[in-house]
């Protein structure tokens, strides 16, 4: 009797409370984002401006109207301000040299990665339509008649060209990234717009980098940058945090619904692109979104159930989804390596790191042939990417296009494949670095060792830093892995003088239209030492003056068979000195998809050349015009 | 004493607890003894790969004794090896989209239905609307080319001399070696995590680590513990104002928040598997330093203990003599609790990134972090790489705690059944 | 009527010392992190693959400058409580040009809204269960007690896990990350409160059901102990109804009980960590761990601050009561 009531008793309070925790939840979230009884998407100060007309109630958005991303973001986004780059919104804005992110902002060209080539966006005319002058010091490109901003007015020259002069006036760096390169940008006529470059010997500083511009950078609507500017007082910290509700845009998309947990873009029905001299039509998707996950393996748990369709995160074993578990997942490759690896993470040798060996060349190199690569490749990069084997290293990514710009067969003997323990310990026996008392190789009593870095927590890194560990221990030197927080990690790595890394690893440059040289700048000119905060490259503080006076004529030289004799030359210093050497290749885009809802996504046998650069960068953008539903 | 122990051990909840403890310990100890070496070895050039025996194909073809079994299923065996059940739905579908009347597909029979697949499957015309669902297709046929060939195989070995390949053997569908002949098989009953290492002999340093980090922070916070505890209680008065005031400010910010900002105070490179039991153990004596004042109050106006005071013992006399073996079974008792929840503790810091550094050693937080957080072996179905871990630390946990509750029922008899 | 009086004032003096000792740490704490929170900035906006590090070092002295990070550790501080006194957390560090306040007002309701209730639920059936242990004994107990000891140990982060592949991944029964369905805009309808609940469900049993074997076992121990004390047996002798002495035994089981779920109130959001990394819930305690992460000193600052003034207020609040309610502990002060 006691123990029925009792349980009746258990019953009932688990049902009540069952219910009140339901309630619970329900009454105070939603407030957090949306004032009650109002019905348009708000929330706070990050709302989206007046939604157009078909979409004005939508709360609930359809599974097969939406197209969703995972993987661009950590920290929530801020605003719609695409002047700033405090947003943090890469959903909506991102420019980089592998193509700039176009839903929301639109470039005069999209970059291929693929193919090295710019196809036209905002600007007129066919693929690498722009024209140089004689000397190559001015590009010149008209643009579509048929562009638009989403407020009806045309895209104008005057707009690229006041993008220009209020990036190098209003912007916090000054637009440093640019003024070494680029002199103006100016109008020529209402459509025609014309890059200056800056000019050093009657010859561009480097003309790549205007054609690179071209596909990174936005081009924004003046009026709206002139109330940006206006309604800050033309202060430059103002206009940075400025959220930019009323940014007006070119693109297929516009603002709908941001809070802490994710962005939505909805279509412009009215887009300019549908014009028969564009697309021809509407993009497929209705809204876009991204949503923040905690980590990387909760947005891959969302992935494999198909809530998510395009994954940027690197997924270890991601074949297995398709091979083992039956699901519609895809990358762009159908076989290993799966992905196009345009990145070199590199491990640096720090020059100048007082412990004994490190400045010797034969030292370097028989660590960098000791290192057993294909393990890091099995396991930091679970085999999605080529080996050494498939693509022999040098200071050119994989792609066809930077690998025909130096002569293989030159440089050849100068090769290693990886695991040479012999032949490492050959190199250093005949050095004179003999093993001694302490067990390790020794140079004038004082032994051989190093501590490998990289950040924690970046398990791909950390496997391959392990792997160079083991290989030194192999050969005689001593290893210790060092792996400290990115917080710190990043400022020791950029600092000028350090001597707590001895070799340590970080990433180079990818796929851009001025590459290779950016890259092999970054990795080999001495003009980045002795600087801190320098994030741009050499962090081992490299130094040969014969580098630097290649490094001087390459991006003035146009005849490629020159052009193949500087690049030669440099892969063989590189692979002579190893200053620092590529642990593995690395794709920059993962961009995985799931096809439960939205097939049409670009892949190699499609022949359609569309870049695998998550569906909305560069010239991958074309993937939403060929996006159909499955279902 | 002898009657303590008889009555600790009689058959009960201490008991059961105590030999699981054992049984876990003792895993610790003898495990390494069979399966020596270093248990973070990437031994696997492919990560979480399945449990199982895996036997190296290179000797078991340069095995010289082969025996000839003729088995009557073998053929049949082969086939299902490749052909799945599921692969039988999936040529059936395909061919019902190319319009094969469904009635003429026979998926019980072999033969046919392969036949009807190699007739009708054309690369160039990709049925399928999705990527994937094609390039399964492909994947399929690729898979099942030449599923009933059982010719011959010819085995031919390179030689470096002549740079020429060598006719070595031919097998026979027939042929079998014995497991015990080939010279290199390996057994990994947990498979591999995600560096390639034996998972198994992981876990189990990993458990070995993770009892000594819980035994670490649990000394460091029961004497911790302990001595702010008899302190503020024995003494009062002022000392146990200050006591008191730091207890409470401890117990105001929580446990976990401090050790989260504590650890990432150290940086990784210097967060040894030590260091992180120190900083637990330093985080969590709050409870057993009120619990034990609070006993030390109820004890210190005892008859005896007051007897002790007249007679002129100094107070280091009093408090070991009078007043500890009173609260001893409770100490006791603390801290087997402080090196359960220091091992939970370690997992939950280790979860966050904030564990020990994970080149050394293994830990139980280690374990999961890299298999869960960074790997996402729950994603990718690998149920060796995180299950096994959760149940272990869940098993060390409940037999302390299991202890611990003996203990409680025989030093409170009232709590007796 | 004295004695109250110098009890309370006590108890306000202790509240008062111990929570600007609080604030103290929860300034210095997160400033003795390595690393360094404008670096972090400056990689994040541009200045990793920058083709100017002068550029790059112009942007790190400007937003030194914008945190206040150039002053001395002594003026930051003082310029820190003067904020706080008006309620002013300042901006966040990695979601500049955010405010904190808005950041942690965003968070705080999920939190609450997914800890209360599971806290409550928990401590419920925790209590119920652990009572019908306690009184029935035999194969219940022998059954439950283990059962309890055990699911007391799994560690959160292998439940939430466990929930998540069998529910979320396998079964697909519950959506099992984010706070709401991904394709909603926060509105008030059934519809968006069905859609809430849907998220609900994983990390609210994976906080419920830890908790629940730790109160079962507390309540259990407690209610064996009563029932066996002198009071009961001398009822019972007295010839007092079952029923009657039962709900005496529980009652006064209940007291600890009540303080652990008070203190485990004032807790939660340490609490609910692990549920909300999991589930990607939108909450304060994610909202920590990246602030952590990016060493976001106000972040950290308020958010530690929140956590402690809820702790701190729940024991004070707890103090008082007692010390209205049972004029013995009262004394004990005293003693």
């Amino acid at each position: 009797m006691k123990t029925k009531r009792l349980l009746a008793l258990a019953l009932v309070s688990v049902m009540l409370f069952a219910f009140m925790a339901a309630c619970g939840g329900g009454d105070t979230s939603p407030e957090d984002s949306n004032p009650p009884g109002e019905n348009t998407p708000s929330s706070n100060d990050t709302s989206a401006p007046p939604p157009s007309a078909d979409s004005g109630d939508t709360t609930d958005i359809p599974r097969n109207e939406a197209l969703y991303f995972n993987g661009f973001q950590w920290g929530p986004s801020v605003g719609w301000n695409a002047f700033s780059s405090n947003m943090n919104n890469p959903l909506a804005f991102e420019q980089t040299a592998d193509g700039a992110r176009l839903p929301m902002m639109e470039t005069p060209y999209m970059y291929n990665f693929l193919d090295n080539k710019m196809y036209p966006l905002l600007a007129d005319g066919g693929v690498d339509g722009y024209s140089f002058n004689a000397d190559r010091t001015e590009l010149t490109y008209t643009l579509k008649s048929a562009a638009k901003w989403n407020d009806g007015s045309a895209v104008t020259a005057h707009d690229a060209a006041f993008t220009w002069e209020a990036s190098v006036n209003y912007l916090p760096d000054g637009y440093a990234n640019w003024t070494p390169y680029i002199a103006d940008v100016v109008a020529a006529d209402d459509s025609t717009v014309v890059i200056k470059a800056v000019v050093e010997n009657g010859k561009p500083v480097n003309a790549n980098m205007m054609i690179q511009y071209l596909g990174e950078r936005y081009i924004l609507n003046k009026a709206w940058l002139e109330a940006l500017i206006d309604r800050n007082g033309g202060d430059k910290d103002s206009i940075a945090n400025d959220k930019g509700q009323d940014c007006v845009y070119s693109g297929a998309y516009g603002p709908f619904f941001m809070d802490d947990n994710k962005v939505i873009l909805t279509r412009n029905d009215s887009y300019w692109g549908q014009d028969a001299s564009m697309w021809g039509k509407l993009p497929a998707p209705k809204y876009i979104g991204n949503v923040l996950y905690e980590s990387n393996a909760a947005g891959d748990s969302v992935f494999v159930v198909g809530e998510v369709d395009v994954s940027q995160n690197y997924i270890e074993n991601s074949y297995k989804m398709w091979t083992e578990q039956g699901l519609p997942v895809s990358t762009y490759l159908a076989d290993a390596p799966y992905h196009i690896a345009a990145n070199m993470p590199t491990a640096y040798f720090n020059m100048n790191s007082p412990k004994v060996g490190l400045d010797d060349p034969i030292v370097r190199k028989a660590i960098a042939i000791s290192v057993d690569y294909d393990m890091i490749l099995a396991n930091a990069m679970t085999n999605q990417s080529p080996s050494f084997k498939d693509v022999p290293r040098s200071l050119m990514n994989p792609s066809a296009a930077e690998q025909a710009m130096y002569n293989k067969a030159d440089v050849a003997a100068l090769q290693w494949v990886g695991n040479d323990i012999d032949g490492a310990n050959a190199m250093l026996d005949a050095a004179g670095y003999a093993i001694g008392d302490s067990g390790y190789r020794e140079k004038d009593g004082e032994k051989l060792s190093y501590k490998v870095s990289c950040p924690t927590g970046w398990s791909d890194w950390e496997a391959a830093m392990y792997v160079v560990a083991a290989a030194g221990e192999k050969i005689g030197i001593e290893m210790e892995t060092y792996f400290t927080d990115w917080s710190v990690y990043q400022v020791t790595m950029t600092s000028a003088s350090q001597t707590e890394f001895d070799i340590f690893m970080f990433s180079t440059q990818g796929n851009a239209p001025a590459q290779p040289y950016s890259r092999i700048r970054a990795l080999l000119s001495s003009e980045f030492n002795n600087l801190d905060n320098n994030w741009t490259g050499n962090f081992g503080q490299y130094s040969n003056s014969e580098v630097d006076d290649i490094l001087k004529l390459i991006p003035q030289e146009t005849d490629a068979a020159k052009l193949r004799e500087y690049y030669t030359k440099l892969v063989e210093i590189y692979l002579t000195e190893v200053p620092s050497f590529s642990l593995m290749y690395r794709p920059e885009k993962f961009h995985t998809v799931n096809e439960s809802v939205w097939t049409g996504f670009t892949s190699s046998d499609d022949g359609r050349n569309v870049p695998p650069n998550n569906s909305i960068s560069g010239y991958g953008i074309a993937d939403l015009y060929n996006l159909t539903l499955v279902g | 004493m002898k009657n303590t122990l008889r009555q600790v051990f009689r058959p009960g909840k201490f008991l059961a607890g105590f030999i699981i403890f054992a049984f876990i310990l003792l895993l610790t100890v003898l495990y390494p003894l069979f399966n020596p070496g270093d248990p973070l070895a990437m031994i696997g050039l492919n990560n979480f790969t399945k449990p199982g025996t895996y036997v190296s194909v290179y000797d078991s073809l340069n095995v010289n004794r082969t025996f000839v079994f003729k088995l009557p299923d073998a053929a049949e065996k082969r086939i299902g090896s490749k052909l799945f059940p599921e692969d039988r739905e999936t040529i059936k579908d395909y061919l019902t989209r190319l319009g094969l009347p469904e009635d003429s597909i026979d998926i019980d029979d072999t033969h046919d239905l392969m036949a009807l697949w190699w007739n009708n499957y054309d690369p160039a015309n990709q049925i399928g609307k999705t990527i994937a669902e094609r390039r399964a297709y492909t994947a399929l046929d690729n898979k099942l080319a030449g599923i009933f060939v059982s010719e011959d195989l010819e085995v031919l070995q390179y030689d470096p001399g002549t740079d020429e390949y060598v006719r070595k053997k031919m097998v026979t569908e027939n042929d079998y070696v014995n497991v015990g002949d080939v010279a290199n098989t390996i057994w990994l009953p947990l498979g591999t995590d995600n560096f390639g290492a034996d998972m198994l002999k992981k876990l189990v340093s990993a458990i070995g680590t993770s009892l000594l980090i819980g035994l670490i922070a649990g000394v460091v916070a029961t004497m911790i513990g302990l001595l702010l505890g008899l302190l503020a209680g024995y003494l009062g008065g002022i000392a146990d104002d200050v006591i008191m005031f730091f207890t409470n400010l401890f117990t105001v910010i929580p446990g976990f928040i401090l050790l989260i900002l504590i650890s990432y105070s150290i940086d990784q490179s210097r967060r040894g598997a030590t260091t992180v039991a120190i900083v637990i153990g330093l985080t969590s004596w709050v409870w057993t330093t009120r619990s034990v004042r609070a006993q030390v109050i109820s004890l210190r106006n005892r008859d005896h203990v007051n007897l002790s005071k007249l007679s002129g013992h100094s107070l280091p006399r009093i408090v070991v003599g009078d007043i500890l073996p009173y609260i001893a079974s409770y100490v006791v008792m603390a801290f087997i609790l402080q090196i359960s929840s220091a091992i939970l503790a370690e997992a939950g810091l280790s979860m966050l990134g904030l564990g020990p550094k994970t080149t050394d050693t293994a830990t139980l937080g280690l374990v999961m972090e890299w298999s869960i957080m960074k790997s996402a072996a729950h994603i990718s179905g690998a149920w060796w790489a995180y299950y096994p871990v959760i149940i272990v630390i869940a098993l060390i946990s409940f037999s302390l705690n299991l202890m611990n509750t003996g203990l409680d029922q025989i030093f409170n008899p009232q709590l007796r059944d | 009527m004295k004695g109250y009086r110098k009890y309370f004032t006590r108890k306000i003096l202790w509240f008062l010392i111990t929570l600007v000792s609080a604030v103290i740490l929860n300034f210095i704490l997160p400033r003795l992190m390595p690393g360094d929170p404008i670096a972090s900035i400056v990689s994040k906006i541009g200045g990793a693959g920058s083709n100017n590090p002068a550029a790059t070092q112009a942007m790190y002295e400007h937003y030194q400058n914008a945190f206040g990070l150039d002053k001395p550790v002594i003026q930051q501080f003082f310029i820190y409580v003067k904020n706080l006194l008006r309620g002013d957390f300042g901006l966040s560090f990695s979601r500049y040009p955010i405010p904190v306040s808005e950041v942690i007002g965003n968070a705080l309701p999920w939190t609450i809204g997914l800890q209360f209730p599971a806290i409550i639920v928990g401590w419920f059936l925790g209590n119920i269960l652990g009572a019908l242990a306690a009184y029935i004994r035999k194969g219940f107990d022998k059954v439950l007690m283990p059962a309890m000891l055990f699911l007391g140990g799994v560690p959160a982060f292998g439940m939430a896990i466990i929930l998540l592949v069998i529910f979320g991944i396998g079964l697909q029964w519950f959506p099992f990350q984010g706070g709401y369905p991904p394709g909603m805009i926060p509105h008030m309808s059934w519809k968006f409160f069905a859609g809430i609940i849907s998220h609900y469900h994983l990390p609210f049993w994976s906080i419920v059901l830890i908790s629940v074997g730790g109160q079962s076992l507390g309540m259990r121990s407690m209610s064996i102990y009563e029932l066996n004390a002198d009071y009961v047996k001398y009822s019972r002798y007295m010839g007092i109804k079952d029923r009657k002495i039962v709900g005496y035994v529980f009652r006064n089981a209940m007291l600890p009980q009540i303080t652990g779920l008070a203190l485990s109130i004032g807790t939660m959001i340490s609490g609910a960590m692990v549920a909300e990394i999991v589930f990607s819930y939108p909450g304060l305690g994610t909202t920590l761990l990246q602030g952590i992460r990016e060493n976001d000193y106000p972040l950290i600052s308020a958010s530690t601050f929140i956590i402690t003034l809820m702790v701190l207020t729940t024991v004070f609040i707890l103090d008082i009561i007692y010390g209205l309610i049972d004029p013995r502990i009262k004394a004990s002060q005293y003693e």
